[in-house]
C-alpha cells in the first residue's frame, strides 16, 4: 500500500477512506479531520479557552496533542478515579504528556477531593461502576470548566464510541438520549459547552496517531469495563465494518443529518424543566442532582 | 505470511487492532518473515461516559 498523498510506502491503511498513509501524511490526515470537525460543527473558535478531559488513554492524549498542534488554547483535566493500579498508571501517562510538552494539567482526585473511589463508591451506592464513573466525570468536568472560566470542555469520544452509543440507544429507542447525542452541546443553564472533536476518527486511528506521534498512552483497558454492554456493541459494529467499511461513519453521520432533529424537541423540553440542585447548584431535574445523591450514598 | 492472513488465522477483526513491527505500524499487505516479532495491539476501549 502506498500513501495516498505522497506515494511513499504506507504504514497504516484506513479502509473506510480506501486509503493508506505514511507517518507524516497520517498525522496530517488526523489533524485535518479534527480541524474540519471543529469548523463544521462550530465547536469553538481560536482564542476560546478549551479544557480537555484527559484519561491517559489514546483518545484524550491524541485530542490534546492535535488541539495544541492546531494552535488552540487548551489545558488538560485529569480525574483520578481510584481504580487501583489502573488509575495510578493512567495518571502517569497524563502527567508525562504535560511534563514533556509544557502543557498545563489540572488534577482532581475523586478519593481525596470528593471522598470515594469508583470501585467502593459504586458498590455501596449499588450502581454499575461505569455508570457511577460516567456520572462523576460529567459532573466534575463541567464543574471544573465553569469554575476555571473555560469556554468549552472537549472529550475524546471517537467515531466508534459515538456509533456504539447510538447503536445502544437505537436498540432501546431511548429517545431522550437520542435527542442529546450531538457532537456539540451548547452552554447554558449552568452547563459548560461540550464538544467531541474526534468524531471523524475511529479508535484505530487515534491509537495509530499516538504510536506514530510518539505519545505513550495507557494501552491496558479499565478493569471495571470488561464485558460491559458498550464493548458488545463495538464488537458487533466492527464485525459489520469488516464486511462493509464505512458503515460506522454512515450510521453515525447519517443519524446526525437525517434523524437527530426528530429527537431534539424531547431533549429540549427536558432541559427547560431543569432547576438548580439544592446542594451544589448544578442543573438537575430533581431537587438534588444525581451526583450529590451518589456522593451521599458512596461516602456514608 | 501477510499481516491480513495472520489476523485471519488468529480470528482477530482487523478493525480492532494495530499491528506493530519494531517501532512502527505495518499495513495489512505487508509480508512478514519468520524472524519478525510483531505486537498485535488492541484499540477498543470500553468507557462509555
Amino acid at each position: 500500500v502506498k500513501c495516498r498523498r505522497c506515494k511513499a510506502p504506507a504504514v497504516i491503511d484506513v479502509r473506510r477512506h480506501n486509503a493508506g498513509f505514511c507517518r507524516d501524511c497520517f498525522l496530517h490526515h488526523c489533524r485535518e479531520q479534527v480541524r474540519k470537525t471543529i469548523e463544521d460543527f462550530e465547536m469553538f473558535a481560536p482564542g476560546d479557552r478549551v479544557l480537555v478531559a484527559v484519561s491517559g488513554g489514546k483518545d484524550s492524549l491524541a485530542l490534546w496533542d492535535i488541539l495544541r498542534d492546531l494552535g488552540h488554547d487548551v489545558d488538560g483535566l485529569y480525574l483520578g478515579l481510584g481504580i487501583d493500579e489502573y488509575s495510578d498508571e493512567s495518571g502517569v501517562y497524563a502527567r508525562a504528556y504535560a511534563d514533556n510538552t509544557g502543557a498545563k494539567l489540572v488534577e482532581i482526585d475523586l478519593p481525596t477531593d470528593v471522598g470515594f473511589d469508583i470501585p467502593t463508591g459504586s458498590r455501596i451506592a449499588r450502581r454499575v461502576p461505569c455508570s457511577a464513573c460516567g456520572l462523576s466525570k460529567r459532573h466534575l468536568f463541567n464543574q471544573a470548566a465553569v469554575d476555571g472560566g473555560y469556554d468549552v470542555v472537549a472529550t475524546g469520544h471517537n467515531l466508534d464510541d459515538e456509533a456504539a452509543v447510538l447503536f445502544g440507544n437505537v436498540l432501546r429507542w431511548s429517545t431522550e438520549y437520542l435527542g442529546r447525542q450531538l457532537p456539540v452541546l451548547p452552554a447554558g443553564n449552568g452547563f459548560a459547552r461540550k464538544v467531541k472533536p474526534l468524531v471523524r476518527l475511529g479508535e484505530r486511528e487515534t491509537a495509530a496517531y499516538c504510536v506514530l506521534a510518539g505519545l505513550d498512552y495507557q494501552v491496558e483497558e479499565c478493569p471495571m469495563a470488561a464485558g460491559n454492554r458498550h464493548l458488545g456493541y463495538k464488537s458487533a459494529l466492527n464485525a459489520i465494518e469488516e464486511q462493509s467499511p464505512g458503515s460506522k461513519h454512515a450510521f453515525y453521520f447519517g443519524f446526525l443529518e437525517k434523524a437527530s432533529p426528530l429527537f431534539t424537541p424531547e431533549a429540549a423540553s427536558e432541559q427547560e424543566q431543569l432547576q438548580q440542585c439544592a446542594r451544589c447548584g448544578t442543573p438537575t431535574t430533581g431537587e438534588v442532582c444525581a451526583f450529590c445523591r451518589l456522593v451521599e450514598r458512596a461516602t456514608r | 505470511m501477510r499481516v491480513h492472513a495472520l489476523l485471519e488465522r488468529l480470528e482477530i477483526n482487523r478493525e480492532s487492532v494495530l499491528v506493530i513491527r519494531g517501532d512502527t505500524l505495518v499495513t495489512g499487505d505487508v509480508q512478514l518473515s519468520d524472524d519478525d516479532q510483531v505486537e498485535i495491539r488492541p484499540v477498543v476501549s470500553g468507557g462509555c461516559a
